[in-house]
Parts: C-alpha cells; sequence; structure tokens
C-alpha cells in the first residue's frame, strides 16, 4: 500500500457512509443556523460532512472530553454504591485540522504527566483520527502546527478531482479497506503541494518571536501597565478558556437524580479568568483582579507550560481572538508585549 | 480494549478520578467548628501517606476537597482527618457516624522532607486549624523521638475554646522531650497561659540553633509571612523554613488547573514548599500580600 493514495470526492462519500455503517463518526457538519459555518458534531449520513469548512467554535476536544463529562454514578446505600460509566464504543473523528490535531496532542501530554489520569487516554484509545488540510483566515497563525500529521490515522488534502490521502497508521491503512482509492499521480502530489503552499502564503498573523524568546521576556519583564489596559477591556467570560484547544482546567461535582437517592460525578470544562477560579479557604483569591487573570492566561500558555512541555500550549488556531467580544487577539496582544521588551532593552 | 468491551482499567481506580470507600471508626468534637474523625479503608490496608500530604475526600452528591492528613503514618490500622464545617461537602461530614462511609482518593502531594528534618531540631509554628496538618508530622516524631534533636510547637489560637487537639497539647506539654509554647489571641476568664499572637512568644520566648533547625510553618496565609520574618530575624536561611500552603484542588494530580501558583502546582510540587521556593512568585499570598493590596 503506497503511503498517498487519491478518493475522488464520489469515494470519499462512500467511504463515509460506511464508517457510519460501522460506528458513530463525529465530523464537522454545517451549523443550522448559521450556514457556511461547521461544528464538530454526530455524522448520520456522508451528506452532513462539510469537509471544507473555516475553524470550528468548540475545538474537537470535545469528542473525547465534553464540556459536561460524567466521571461516575453513584447510589446513596450504605456503602454507597460507584458505577463507573465504561463508554467503549469505538468511534471516527473526521475532518480534524492540523492545528486541533496538535491540541490534541497536547492534551494528551498535559493528562498523561505523571501522576497520570486515565479518563482522557480510555476516550482518546476509542477514536481513529481523520485528519485535514485547510485554508486559514486572518486569525489563523498556525505556522508551527500547519504541517503537523502527527495525531491522525488518515490526512487528507483536497486536490482538483477530490483528496490526496496519507496513510499515517497502521488504523489508517485499515480504514482504507473501506474505500476505493487510486494510485496518486504526480499531478496529484503537485495539486497537494500547491495546496499546502498557498496555506503556507495565506497565513499572515504571527507572534514576531520564538517561543523560547517570548516566554524569557514574559518571565524576565512585568507588563503590568499591558495587562491593565487589556484588563480594562476584558469581560473575564472565559470564552477564550472555551473555545481553546489546549486548555484542560476543569471543576468537579456532584449531580443529583430527582429521586435524590443516586446520582452522578461530573467534570466540567473551567475557566481561569473566571474569578471564582482562584479562591481558596477563608475567603482568599489570588487572582482576584482582572488584570492578574488576563496575564495568567498568557504565562500559563507561553511560560509556564512551555516550560514544562516544551512547546507552548498554543496551537494558532485563533479561536480565542475570533471568540473575544472586546477583541483581544492573541496574537496583537504577543506582539504588543514583545515590542515593549524591545523597545525597553533599546532605551 | 478488552473483548468484552469493557475498557481495562488500570489497578489504581482512583486514576479514574474515582474514589475507594473508607469507614468512620469514632469522631470526636473538638470545637464548635471542628470535628476528628477516624477512618479505616474497607481493605483495612494503610494508605501509606507522608506527613503533610492529603486526601481528596468526598461524599456522593455532595462532591470532593482535599483534606490534610492529621495522623502520622505510624498509626497503621486507621487514619484521622480534622474537618471544618465551612461549606456543604464539610457539614455533612459533621453529620457523620461511626460505621458510616466516606470516599477517599489519594494521598496526593508532597509532604515534609523527613529524611532531611532526621538530626536537625524541629520548629513547629501553627496557627488556628494549622495545627491539623501539623498534628501529621508532631504525632510522627513524637513515636519516633530519637530520630530528631528539639522539637518545639510554638501554637497560637485565637480563643481558648479554639484550641484543637486539648489532649494531645497536653501529652505534648507533659513530655520531658518536647518543648511547647501555647497562646491564644483573645483569653477568657479561666486562661492563665499566654496570650498574644504567635509571633511573639517565638520572638521572645524561643532561642534556636539557627543551623540546625527546620521550621514548619501551617496556618492562615496571612500569618506566614510575619512567622517567617521571626524566623530570619533568628539567622535562620530560607531554604530551612518549610510552609504548607492550602488552596482548593480539585484533581490532586496537576491537571484541574485550580491550584497552580505561578509555575507551580500546589497540589503536586507542595502543598509543602520552602520558603526560597516561593519568594519570587507573586501569586504565593502567604509570602506577599496578595498584589492588589499592595499598592
Amino acid at each position: 500500500m503506497p503511503t498517498e493514495v487519491v478518493m475522488t470526492s464520489k469515494a470519499v462519500d462512500r467511504f463515509v457512509t460506511r464508517l457510519i455503517e460501522e460506528g458513530p463518526v463525529m465530523g464537522p457538519r454545517e451549523r443550522r443556523k448559521q450556514p457556511g459555518f461547521a461544528k464538530f458534531d454526530w455524522i448520520e449520513s456522508a451528506d452532513e460532512l462539510m469537509l471544507q469548512y473555516t475553524t470550528t467554535t468548540v475545538p474537537p476536544k470535545k469528542a473525547f472530553f465534553p464540556p459536561r463529562q460524567p466521571l461516575f454514578e453513584f447510589e446513596l446505600t450504605v456503602p454507597p454504591k460507584i458505577t463507573p460509566l465504561e463508554e467503549a464504543t469505538p468511534f471516527t473523528l473526521v475532518g480534524v485540522h492540523t492545528c486541533d490535531l496538535a491540541g490534541l496532542n497536547m492534551l494528551d501530554d498535559a493528562y498523561a504527566k505523571e501522576p497520570a489520569e486515565a479518563v482522557w487516554p480510555a476516550a482518546r484509545a476509542r477514536a481513529r483520527i481523520i485528519g485535514v488540510d485547510c485554508m486559514p483566515d486572518e486569525y489563523c497563525f498556525c505556522f508551527d502546527t500547519c504541517a503537523g500529521r502527527e495525531g491522525c490515522d488518515l490526512f487528507f488534502t483536497p486536490i482538483e478531482h477530490g483528496y490526496l490521502v496519507e496513510v499515517i497508521t497502521e488504523a489508517g491503512e485499515d480504514m482504507l479497506r473501506l474505500s476505493d482509492v487510486s494510485r496518486a499521480r504526480e499531478d496529484d502530489l503537485n495539486d497537494a503541494r500547491n495546496f499546502a503552499a498557498e496555506k503556507g502564503q495565506r497565513i499572515t498573523a504571527g507572534i514576531r518571536s520564538s517561543a523560547g524568546d517570548f516566554a524569557d521576556i514574559l518571565e524576565e519583564g512585568t507588563f503590568e501597565d499591558l495587562w491593565r489596559e487589556i484588563a480594562e477591556r476584558c469581560y473575564s467570560c472565559g470564552s477564550c478558556n472555551t473555545t481553546c484547544p489546549t486548555c484542560f482546567c476543569f471543576d468537579i461535582n456532584d449531580e443529583f437524580d430527582l429521586g435524590l437517592t443516586a446520582g452522578r460525578r461530573v467534570r466540567t470544562w473551567d475557566s481561569c479568568q473566571l474569578q471564582e477560579f482562584a479562591l481558596v479557604a477563608g475567603g482568599h483569591n489570588f487572582r482576584r483582579i482582572r488584570w492578574q487573570r488576563v496575564r495568567h492566561r498568557w504565562h500559563r500558555k507561553f511560560l509556564y507550560l512551555y516550560r514544562e512541555f516544551d512547546h507552548p500550549y498554543c496551537t494558532g488556531c485563533g479561536r480565542c481572538s475570533r471568540a473575544c467580544t472586546a477583541d483581544i487577539n492573541i496574537v496583537d496582544v504577543s506582539n504588543e508585549i514583545i515590542e515593549r521588551a524591545r523597545g525597553s532593552e533599546q532605551s | 480494549m478488552s473483548e468484552t468491551g469493557h475498557l481495562d482499567h488500570p489497578e489504581d481506580i482512583t486514576a479514574f478520578y474515582q474514589p475507594v470507600m473508607a469507614r468512620v471508626i469514632t469522631k470526636q468534637r473538638l470545637t464548635e467548628m471542628m470535628v476528628l474523625l477516624r477512618l479505616q479503608l474497607d481493605s483495612a490496608e494503610p494508605l501509606d501517606h507522608n506527613p503533610g500530604e492529603f486526601l481528596q475526600i468526598s461524599l456522593p452528591g455532595y462532591g470532593e476537597a482535599p483534606i490534610s492528613f492529621c495522623s502520622s503514618p505510624t498509626q497503621t490500622k486507621s487514619f484521622e482527618l480534622c474537618v471544618a464545617a465551612v461549606g456543604n461537602l464539610s457539614e455533612a461530614m459533621h453529620d457523620l457516624r461511626p460505621g458510616d462511609f466516606l470516599g477517599v482518593r489519594g494521598p496526593y502531594g508532597h509532604g515534609f522532607p523527613i529524611e532531611e528534618m532526621r538530626d536537625r531540631d524541629i520548629l513547629c509554628v501553627a496557627g488556628g486549624i494549622g495545627l491539623a496538618p501539623l498534628r501529621s508530622l508532631i504525632k510522627y516524631v513524637a513515636d519516633r523521638r530519637p530520630e530528631f534533636e528539639r522539637m518545639v510547637l510554638v501554637y497560637g489560637a485565637r480563643m481558648p475554646d479554639e484550641q484543637l487537639f486539648k489532649d494531645d497539647l497536653d501529652v505534648w506539654d507533659a513530655r520531658e522531650d518536647f518543648e511547647t509554647l501555647y497562646t491564644v489571641d483573645e483569653p477568657d476568664d479561666q486562661w492563665t497561659g499566654r496570650t498574644g499572637v504567635v509571633t511573639e512568644p517565638l520572638r521572645e520566648e524561643v532561642q534556636i540553633n539557627p543551623e540546625r533547625t527546620t521550621a514548619v510553618v501551617v496556618g492562615p496565609p496571612v500569618m506566614y509571612r510575619f512567622v517567617a520574618a521571626e524566623l530570619l530575624e533568628k539567622g535562620m536561611s530560607e531554604e530551612n523554613i518549610l510552609f504548607s500552603l492550602e488552596r482548593r484542588f480539585k484533581c490532586g494530580m496537576g491537571k484541574c488547573g485550580h491550584c497552580q501558583l505561578n509555575d507551580l502546582y500546589v497540589c503536586q510540587d507542595g502543598p509543602v514548599f520552602r520558603y526560597t521556593d516561593l519568594i519570587g512568585r507573586s501569586e504565593a499570598i502567604e509570602v506577599w500580600a496578595p498584589e492588589d493590596e499592595r499598592e
């Protein structure tokens, strides 16, 4: 089996149909109330899949860690009975952009770090993933992640009559038995190379510093004036966190059924921008003021987690900037920090 | 995945955030706000904790919260937790009776560096309910007394009625090989001991050899920097001053993000830190006044 094959658009439809016959499929589906825009959802027929789409509002991490995720069920017997929720159905996640593949890989690392948690990898182990290449918009700045293939089993690049399909893993090769593919010709490979080249050219936004230098800048400077300026616009709504493919903070709470004799423990996405996030006993809050929380977000993504995992916890997807009602743009703010740091160096 | 379609659980179900059940053996009211629960795992196995570590405690329906051990690992058949009634979960824990069950996950965190503390003088400074986590260390030292040099305990409570572990305080006070200094901020008519905040007897009555001493400080956030100043005044170096911090851990595994203190996770890197580790970290509200109160 060659590592690159061609799947025509019609063949893709048949392929997706067969995937659906095999098991659940999640992928980008056009929003009913927002034509032209997609969200990750369960796909029930091949025509629902919108394989060429611009970045979704919510990243595909929700396939493995939904905003509200039951951990186990309990019954108030004596002793209390705990029933694990052993969801074991395999599924296929289709249509993941390269930035989002990077996001999933980052969450793999974060949750696997000792002491490892087991809920995320258990969900990951259920899924096959098909990546797809995309054209960036003005918010995208995915320089480091735009050509990544790690984390998917097959990777699709749009070409004239369908897709060039790269076989990344054995599981990917196995999936191709569901599909009619043809050998990739030189024209097809050229088409794909041109697509990648155009994608690279269309990425115009970018943080004007290496990740390492940016971490040093954040570590060495205070930038309190800037944080305060941004905080004056920030509503602390947490949209930047809830749309982020690399944010992995959560809360854990119990829910009762109406009968009040049973319920479940549930973990939910949480946001470091919400005021209660850093509240501790006795009413102390070590990030009570908004600018401290704004700063924390940058420090966590570009300094703390950079030092911990050797790359920033940002994929360049631009979701936080798109989602921000106060127009706080992650690239602009980062570049402002870099400029102020370099300015103060020169003066 | 196994052939039955069920996930193969790793041995440790707590990685799935599932608690194991422990049973209340005894319950003792210490103060109006505090009860002491002695517990045993259903399996009767020891949890094998180190002094200063904590458990995630839960009651189904009420949720989960971190609580430090207040018993020493030298007590192997059971373990003890001191619970302040401050929220839904802890109030429900106050209603537990012997025989009742609660869920535990852990132990988590890094406790006191016992190996490094052996053969040294130990100076414990406790404020309020900070005595509870410190008790795991004090009882450990008491049980393995020859392994340590001096043992000094300075304990400040707000009022005589709020003193925790009165029986223990008396036992420690009576020991020839313990030096104890107890004080209260607001004495009542019966109180005959010291009055004033914990830094006063520490400053006026405690002489130490700063080279040989490890100081361990646990109390309300506002206490730490004042105690640290006294200890530095006595010639101690920052690296021999240990603080145990309290944060609202949701996972205990460095994942949920709630306890992040600058680049540190209090639940994993701590909860016991050296003073050296906290200097230079702006979110250590125990060391610095919170940033918004500094101007």
